[in-house]
């Protein structure tokens, strides 16, 4: 089963990553080589050959200036695969290249080069150096470059700034709250200016409050700056706010790649159906999924929306006037959204037994 | 302090994610199959079966062997027939190398070498702390004191130092100081190089790990002969001696330190593209820096105790003092040389340990200052001294204790020692102790047919531990009889046996105590604290003050020397138990006793048994050493190979008392036995 990756020319693509294992345990690599062997499910292969497949012939592209969000329940890989990127995980086989460059053939300074420069990480438990003051831990990805003392003080004092950690950049990592230390870490990947940042599941360690603090400040951040991401998390929620296009992993494999309004309003198969169950479907959909052509006059009256509006939205304009609502686009109206439509969508009521336009 | 079995992760993630698909593919070990656990549950054969059936399976082994043996083998001592006569070879290794000290190349390009440079490095310290003058010494240990742990610690080391010269045993005490600075300097050099190559690379530390792990367990006292074999007695010996049994901490906490960092640290150093030698520099080592200043602590208390140990190889120093002290029964001039001993080591460890615990506390600007302002204070001092020509310290402020401490003990000798009316006296104690205790004990091993004493080790160890221990253990007992010192070695063992059953005893009840006690338990906290850090020497002088020399005065001393740490193990695991467990057990209406018995000693097992362990070394390790005030038996084939040059005995009796620590440890050694085996999966 191939996942269903959007076709995309190389010069567009920051990350692309192609056909690719991650096996661990001996003789890894004659899994993936051996067609019958990489059929065989989990169990089934550890009891025939000792390995576990981490990461199973995973195909993606990462977009410049994306997020891309790799969402999963823990044991499917993803962490693994995002270690990969930059072969923090070496893997078993495959392609990956950034910008068009084979990461995989990269000798041992280029892939520093690489990790120094063009990709850098946030961790889920931080990896700040507890010896070190809070600025010295932002600049830490700069001393390695070898850049000068004064320097990268000035820099890190901008960064730290930045993602709000003013006054605290004589602390030291011990003294901060667990969003803080985040912030560290996230000021510590910002300030090597990275081309693309990687998160393995930044915020899964910290309380429900403070989670959204910092996804907040990560869409902030992308809206300022634009910087490519590659996100791993465990949290749909969070994978539907964050992400540009998610891919969803299970047992290694990507087993549907698309939008966040993709995966919930077609799910690919029951394992996503059942995961993408609870979620409030009106505040993910666009009134695309509940829109129905104009019959008559109903292009001339009833409050308008655009395309992007969700069915949330839509659903509080129907109901405030008690009209159907337009869907308009540059001055023409491409539909419209009624009750019936709308109910549709929160019910689930799959696409094809309605008249909508998806 | 042994038994630090800390797991390392080895691979450099551990998220949640990739611990669920790591390398737990180890073919299922064969050996190791009474208990491999949670395999266990997957195909239910003879594996499981053999582990719940163990004891039975051991105890019917045992009885089938006490027959065979017999019927077969008969009773007796070891057999003259299974044993290798050491002595000639050994004598004529020690001949040659006598004859070519001056001569070989060996000795004339390496060992020579060694020697000379240990001679005048030793000297060079010497003669600095002689050129700082006393006042110059107490002044550079009061500073460096005040700027690693603070005034307290500072106004105790200038206090110990001034108590050292007026007991009139200052050079003594620089003699001891700088040939502990130079064997200190060399062990954490030699260590931490080792635990380096242990921390980077998993090959040296599996061939590490088990030689490390051994020498810890041995006792101070063995390492003794085969240096001085190759050196001949003197400082070079003795410096290499206590290098060798100093070194191993070391070496075992910087690998620790090395291989337990925070992976995630790590990783995060090497994704902003880190060099091997920059996640070393500024991630693993100083990461690393409490286990190295742990390191170091304990080098430097395992290093004063060897200088003072040494003294019998020519180390001099406080330690030489103490001993031709205890040669001629002086204790009033034996405990004068043994009151700085004991300030030295009180002073070292809190220093150092305080050190440990400030870490990264001072910033660095103010601390430079701070250290330029002790050196300058320091050379002020040094410099007044000299001008007011007061290098040494004045006899007549020194104060001689030798005389009336022999008063006060000729005092307790009369009356005291025998004929105190309902309790006796403490010789009494002694007599009667050994009548009753240790001469039944020693003459019942050596009347036990030898293959009854292998097949009991043998049972014992696997009861504990693994059959590789016992493996270990049995050939560790056979080699004391191919040896041929088979009687001996069951007195020594007796002693061992007597003394830590006391240990066990009082230590147990008082580890219990302090644990259901706060209060006890934080009275008892300074007293062990003191104990733990005194060298096993100094053990010797009250021991022999109170009841004079003998086998009984030897077992007294390591039941005091043990106690310390059997208590504090005791007390931590019966504390750390479970509270969940605790309060569900108080919650169905316990009572104080039955939480005890059915909770909190069930669930210290582990640490209960790791106590035994400690203990069981910590004894022998005095037991020992006992040979200097008529223990007999081992120890005292040791001194006198010393003594008389007779290096084919004592050269022997060292073997056997390695032979003895490794079984001794083997039989006692908890292994993760019942831990399932794929705890990973």
């Amino acid at each position: 089963m191939n996942a269903p990756h959007t076709p995309t020319t190389p010069a567009q693509s920051v990350f692309s990553v192609r056909d690719l294992w991650k096996v661990f345990g001996p003789k890894a690599d004659l899994v993936p080589a051996d067609p019958e062997l990489a059929a065989l499910g989990a169990a089934e292969l550890r009891e025939r050959t000792g390995c576990t497949a981490a990461v199973r012939d995973v195909s993606f592209d990462v977009k410049k200036g994306e997020v891309f969000v790799v969402m999963g329940l823990s044991g499917s890989g993803k962490s693994t695969l995002v270690r990969c990127l930059t072969r923090l995980i070496e893997p078993t086989s495959g392609t990956i290249s950034i910008d068009g460059e084979d990461v995989l053939s990269m000798d041992g300074g280029r892939l520093r080069e690489l990790r120094r420069h063009r990709a850098s990480m946030v961790f889920q438990h931080f990896g700040l150096l507890p010896h070190r003051t809070v600025l010295d831990n932002i600049a830490y990805g700069l001393e390695i470059q070898g850049v000068g003392r004064g320097e990268r003080r000035e820099r890190a004092a901008e960064f730290a700034a930045k993602v709000g950690l003013d006054g605290m950049e004589q602390r030291r990592p011990g003294q901060l709250s667990g969003g803080q230390q985040q912030r560290v870490g996230l000021a510590r990947a910002l300030a090597v200016d990275p081309e693309v940042l990687l998160f393995d599941e930044p915020f899964s360690a910290l309380d429900p409050l403070i989670r959204r603090d910092m996804q907040e400040e990560v869409v902030r951040l992308h809206r300022e700056e634009g910087r490519t991401m590659v996100f791993i998390t465990h949290d749909l929620s969070e994978a539907l706010k964050l992400g540009d296009r998610i891919a969803l992993m299970r047992d290694g494999r990507i087993v549907q790649l698309g939008t966040p309004e993709e995966i919930v309003g077609a799910p690919a198969d029951d394992y996503v159906r059942d995961f993408v169950r609870d979620v409030p479907r009106e505040q993910v959909l666009t009134v695309r999924s509940a829109m129905r052509p104009a019959l008559g006059d109903e292009h001339e009256s009833g409050p308008a929306l655009g395309p992007g509006a969700t069915v949330h939205e839509a659903i509080e304009a129907v109901a405030r006037t008690g009209e159907n609502a337009r869907v308009v686009e540059d001055g023409r109206c491409l539909g419209v959204v009624d009750q019936a439509g709308l109910l549709g969508v929160v019910a689930g009521v799959p696409v094809a037994t309605r008249k909508a336009v998806a | 302090m042994t038994a630090t079995a800390t797991p390392t992760p080895a691979t450099s993630s551990t998220t949640p994610d990739t611990s669920a698909a790591p390398a737990t593919a180890t073919t299922p070990d064969t050996s190791a199959a009474p208990g491999s656990g949670t395999a266990g549950d997957a195909r239910p054969g003879t594996p499981r079966a053999l582990a719940r059936h163990r004891g039975r399976l051991i105890g019917a082994g045992v009885v089938l062997g006490l027959v065979l043996g017999s019927v077969l083998l008969g009773g007796g001592s070891w057999p003259a027939a299974l044993g290798v006569d050491l002595s000639g070879p050994l004598e004529r290794v020690g001949d040659w190398i006598v004859d070519n000290r001056d001569g070989h190349p060996l000795f004339l390009y390496f060992l020579g070498h060694v020697s000379n440079a240990v001679v005048v490095s030793v000297r060079a310290v010497y003669l600095l702390l002689l050129a700082l003058g006393w006042a110059g010494v107490t002044a550079a240990a009061g500073l460096v004191a005040w700027r690693l742990a603070g005034a307290r610690l500072a106004l105790t080391s200038v206090a110990a130092f001034a108590v050292c010269a007026v007991l009139g045993m200052w050079v003594p005490t620089m003699q001891t100081l700088a040939l502990m600075v130079v064997a200190v300097a060399a062990s954490v050099l030699v260590g931490g190089l080792l635990g380096l190559a242990a921390g980077l690379s998993d090959r040296m530390h599996r061939v590490l790990r088990p030689v490390l792990d051994t020498m810890q367990v041995l006792p101070a006292f063995a390492y003794l002969l085969p240096v001085v074999l190759v050196f001949g007695i003197g400082v070079p010996a003795a410096v290499l001696a206590t290098v060798v049994y100093a070194a191993p901490p070391m070496a075992r906490l910087t690998a620790l330190g090395l291989r337990g960092a925070d992976a995630g640290v790590v990783e995060a150093a090497t994704s902003l593209g880190a060099t091997g030698r920059q996640r070393l520099l500024t991630a693993r080592l100083p990461l690393a820096r409490k286990e190295l200043l742990l390191g170091l602590n304990q080098t430097i208390m395992m290093a004063l105790g060897m200088a003072v140990i040494a003294s019998v190889i020519g180390a001099g120093g406080l330690g030489d003092r103490v001993y031709q002290a205890l040669a001629s029964v002086d204790v009033g001039a034996a405990l004068a040389a043994g009151v700085p001993i004991v300030l030295l080591a009180i002073v070292l460890d809190r220093v150092t340990a305080a050190a440990g615990e400030r870490l990264g506390a001072a910033p660095a600007a103010r601390s430079r200052l701070g250290w330029t302002l002790a050196l300058a204070v320091t050379a002020a001092v040094a410099i007044a001294g000299r001008l007011a020509d007061r290098l040494s310290w004045p006899d007549g402020w020194t104060v001689d204790t030798a005389e009336p401490v022999n008063r006060a003990v000729d005092w307790m000798t009369a009356h005291l020692y025998s004929g105190v009316p309902v309790v006796g006296g403490t010789a009494d104690w002694a007599a009667r102790f050994t009548a009753w205790v240790l001469n039944p004990l020693r003459d019942g091993l050596q009347w036990l047919p030898w293959w009854a004493v292998l097949l009991t080790v043998g049972a014992l160890a696997l009861l504990i531990g693994t059959w590789r221990t016992a493996a270990t253990a049995v050939l560790a007992m056979a080699a004391i009889g191919v040896l041929g010192v088979w009687g001996p070695a069951l007195d020594t063992l007796s002693q061992v046996l007597a003394a830590v059953a006391v240990t066990l005893l009082l230590g147990f009840a008082l580890g219990v105590a302090a644990a259901r006690s706060t209060r006890l338990g934080r009275a008892l906290r300074p007293v062990l604290d003191v104990f733990q850090t005194m060298p096993q020497f100094v053990y010797l002088i009250p021991v022999v003050a109170l009841f004079g020399v003998g086998r009984a005065p030897a077992v007294a001393a390591a039941v005091v020397y043990a106690l310390p740490a059997v208590v504090r193990i005791t007390a931590q695991g019966v504390r750390a138990v479970d509270p969940a467990a605790l309060e569900s057990s108080r919650s169905l209406g316990a009572t104080g006793r039955q939480q005890l018995l059915q909770v909190q000693l069930p669930l210290a097992r582990p640490a209960l048994l790791l106590a035994v362990n400690q203990g069981v070394v910590l004894v022998l390790a005095v037991v020992v050493i006992g040979g200097l005030v008529g223990g007999g038996a081992l120890g005292y084939d040791a001194v006198f190979g010393l003594a008389q040059g007779d290096l084919a005995t004592g050269l022997v009796a060292g073997a056997a008392i390695v032979c003895l620590g490794l079984m001794l440890d083997r039989v006692t050694q908890p292994t993760q036995r019942r831990d399932p085996a794929g705890k990973g999966a």
